[in-house]
């Protein structure tokens, strides 16, 4: 039975939409330290089940990620 | 008319002559075109994510403007064509921040009216 499990020991953190909380209503492909933290180092865009983003935002930041790309602000591969 | 955001990367190594002959010609593209240049914003020499046409570093370059549609597609051709741009992305930022401006006015209401509300209420406990 689920109640006679010993207790997890570690509790799951709370993802929230960064852009929703801050209230950052237009992603610019400008803006290179924002994307950064949603691109680790390998490049890739990291999906909204890790980071919590709500679609609307992840949608824009898909793009804004891929426009920056285009201007070589962010690599399409990394190491 | 409508508002566009350009960034060019400039090669870095041509002339910084040809570097301005190319920006003066594609401001003079917007001026003449009935155009105003509304910002400008020079990033300057920096590296680039990955080489493009071999090179390591870039020039970036980013203007706002105000022009007619008409004038966008002279000014993609003379990106296109210019031996001096890398590369260059021209974005109709009135659709960009359409969504922007909606979603401001939606929360500065939704803000106005929770204000209203608690005066509302504490007007209520004073009596």
């Amino acid at each position: 039975m689920a109640s006679n499990r010993p207790k997890r020991r570690f509790r799951r953190r709370v993802k929230v939409c960064r852009f929703t909380v801050e209230k950052i209503n237009y992603i610019d492909y400008k803006d290179v330290d924002l994307l950064r933290e949603y691109t680790p180092t390998n490049g890739k865009i990291l999906p909204r089940r890790v980071t919590g983003t709500r679609p609307a935002f992840q949608h824009k930041l898909t793009r804004a990620i891929k426009r920056a790309r285009y201007m070589a602000l962010l690599p399409y591969v990394g190491q | 008319m409508p508002l566009y955001e350009l960034g060019v990367i400039i090669d870095p190594e041509v002339d910084p002559e040809a570097e301005s002959a190319a920006l003066e010609r594609l401001k003079s593209i917007i001026t003449d075109g009935g155009g105003t240049l509304v910002d400008q914003d020079t990033w300057g020499r920096r590296q680039l994510a990955y080489p493009i046409r071999k090179k390591n570093f870039g020039v970036y370059h980013f203007w706002k403007f105000e022009v007619g549609g008409e004038v966008v597609s002279k000014l993609t051709f003379e990106l296109r064509t210019n031996d001096a741009v890398m590369r260059s992305l021209v974005l109709n930022l009135d659709n960009e921040l359409r969504r922007k401006r909606k979603m401001d006015a939606k929360q500065e209401a939704r803000a106005a009216a929770k204000a209203a509300k608690r005066a509302a209420a504490a007007e209520a406990e004073e009596a």
